[in-house]
């Protein structure tokens, strides 16, 4: 047992879990947890007392928003923010969780990730290196656009994993080829779901703020890729070659596409923007295949996507592209000034 | 000192014109926006919010012309805006909410929080800080977005119809916090509500079919009601009939002897 010779009160623990318990009381008190098991008893039940979860990622939010100043973070939210961030870091874990279930929000999910650590955070207190991680937390957090908040997740989840059950559940030969034909098309929906008036709910009031316009919509364009290029890629990966070019053949292809959606979206908007390149990829690449032979369309497709993707001449073309697509985004960047009336 | 220099305004909506050469000079101090519906008054607050762009005309917020971007983004930082309706993600608390639109808005992350317990203060929503967005009432969700337009502590405050959906109390304490958000910053306030004016404005602009009907104080446009012969039950509410009756008289005047 303790070899201190104190113990925490009642209103120690409460204002441990309330989070007003000045910093440097809170670390003591932290370090004598370690130690005594009954101490540790009573914090957990008094953090079990709060309102959780709201009241929890409220703290873990406060957290992550108080960032620039570690000094002050309190050393609960910190707990759960590292135990966020850990689910952050690890993308598969993160999609892994939100499968099984309809479709949930992040932070929803985070919120309970977060609750369910609570309890193993008052027993078990956090390496002074936990304050680190919650700095990685708050940019992925806020700069998550409509997109990764909304359906755009699931429908991702729902491309990379209907794949694999085509390939191993169906015994469908040739899934890696029809994942490598939609994967493309994932980041540009992901984009015309990110931006403007009709995708994204506080549009109005984020267009007159600093962020507003393009920033923005890179910022969430970040995001969007850091989801879709690792699991789709990921799942290719997992797929048998049957054939068809390497699960990563698409990357080059899909910020092609991203980036001439972009550019193209400053002066007809998201939603048109995204409707040509990804329609114009769709109609280029896989329904000819689709539609041509009828014999044999899934070899039609592999031998096309083969042609497109395959070979250093291809992915040369692809790259030139997206290099060329940057390129006049940054010359037509003032395409996104305000919008006319 | 003027905070918003308007000059030459003119907006259309496809082929309807919306503000009509308009010319406006506001400085600190709480700016009633009067005027019917369909008037300019939203076309008005959001070319002034830099959300939309004038067809043609200058618009200058804090001595920076906005049409200019590498300007436009350091007069948006001091800037705060309440649209007549606007959304906000269904998972967000109120205040996640407002430090997101903090977050937004640039506002350094070390006093952030304690600026969005402020804001929300303000507004009277302390006791729901915590509470999903989506479970308030119509008329707390029009608080938080005062909240947010006001967590920057804004320069210039644009506010879109704030009071609809408020109750009478609420109302009153609006004003008090419009009265002293009005010492420092210039606040434009369009409404239907004249009282509204009356009790807090200390300017008022009144518009009319895109153009500037009447420019005065709350006094002055009493006093219009007064003289004047309007239709009304309170004197500023017949001043502002009585204002828009001879600026509709006036505008059919130059048509008439033309014809």
């Amino acid at each position: 047992m303790s070899t201190d010779h104190w113990h925490a009160s009642d209103d120690l623990a409460a204002r441990y879990a309330d989070g007003t318990l000045p910093e440097a009381d809170a670390w003591s008190l932290e370090r004598h947890l370690e130690r005594c098991g009954g101490c540790a008893q009573r914090v957990s039940a008094a953090v079990r007392q709060l309102p959780a979860p709201a009241l929890v990622l409220a703290e873990v939010r406060e957290a992550v928003l108080a960032q620039a100043v570690p000094s002050e973070v309190r050393e609960p939210s910190t707990v759960l923010a590292e135990a966020v961030a850990s689910e952050v870091r690890e993308p598969s874990t993160m999609l892994a969780e939100a499968v099984p279930s309809e479709v949930r929000e992040p932070s929803t999910m985070l919120a309970e990730a977060a609750a369910s650590e609570v309890r193993e955070a008052s027993t078990a207190p956090p390496a002074p290196r936990a304050r680190l991680w919650s700095s990685f937390l708050a940019r992925p957090l806020w700069a998550a656009g409509p997109a990764v908040r909304g359906a755009w997740l699931p429908a991702v989840l729902l491309v990379a994993l209907g794949a694999l059950a085509l390939a191993y559940g169906a015994g469908v030969d040739g899934a890696r080829p029809l994942l490598l034909a939609a994967a493309p098309v994932v980041p540009v929906l992901g984009v015309a779901l990110s931006y403007g008036p009709h995708a994204d709910p506080l549009h109005e009031i984020a267009a007159a703020t600093p962020s507003g316009g393009l920033r923005l919509l890179l910022t969430r364009t970040v995001a969007v890729l850091a989801v879709s290029l690792p699991s789709l890629t990921l799942a290719g990966l997992l797929l048998p070659a049957s054939g068809a070019p390497g699960a990563a053949a698409w990357l080059l292809p899909g910020l092609a596409l991203t980036l001439a959606t972009l550019t193209l979206a400053g002066y007809v908007g998201c939603r048109a923007a995204a409707a040509v390149t990804g329609g114009g990829w769709l109609c280029a690449v896989p329904v000819p295949a689709l539609a041509s032979s009828a014999d044999a369309p899934l070899t039609r497709l592999t031998e096309q996507l083969s042609l497109v993707l395959d070979g250093p001449l291809a992915q040369g073309a692809w790259a030139t592209a997206a290099v060329l697509c940057a390129a006049a985004l940054a010359a037509g960047r003032s395409a996104y000034r305000m919008e006319r009336p | 000192m003027s905070t918003i220099r308007v000059t030459g305004l003119h907006v259309r909506h496809r082929r309807t014109v919306a503000l009509d050469s308009v010319d406006l000079d506001l400085g600190p101090g709480v700016h009633g926006l009067l005027g019917p519906n369909g008037a300019g008054k939203t076309s008005l607050i959001r070319v002034l919010a830099t959300v939309a762009a004038p067809n043609g005309g200058r618009v200058e917020l804090l001595g920076d012309d906005v049409a200019d971007h590498r300007r436009r983004a350091a007069v948006r930082r001091r800037l705060g805006y309440l649209p007549q309706e606007f959304g906000f993600y269904p998972g967000f608390t109120v205040r996640e909410f407002v430090a997101y639109m903090a977050w937004l808005k640039e506002m350094p992350a070390a006093g952030t929080p304690a600026a969005v317990e402020r804001a929300v203060a303000r507004v009277g929503l302390a006791d729901r800080i915590d509470t999903k967005v989506k479970t308030l009432s119509g008329g707390m969700v029009r608080r938080v977005g005062i909240a947010q337009a006001i967590v920057n502590d804004p320069q210039v405050l644009l506010l879109d119809e704030p009071t609809a959906g408020l109750d009478p109390e609420q109302r009153m304490e609006f004003r008090a916090l419009l009265r002293e958000l009005g010492t420092s910053s210039t606040v434009v306030v369009s409404t239907h509500l004249v009282e509204d004016v009356a009790a807090a404005c200390t300017e008022v602009t009144l518009v009319e079919s895109g153009r500037i009907a009447y420019r005065g104080t709350p006094a002055s446009l009493t006093e219009l009601g007064a003289s004047a012969d309007g239709v009304g039950d309170h004197p500023i509410e017949r001043g502002y009939t009585a204002a828009l009756r001879a600026h509709r008289a006036s505008a059919a005047t130059p048509e008439g002897a033309a014809r």
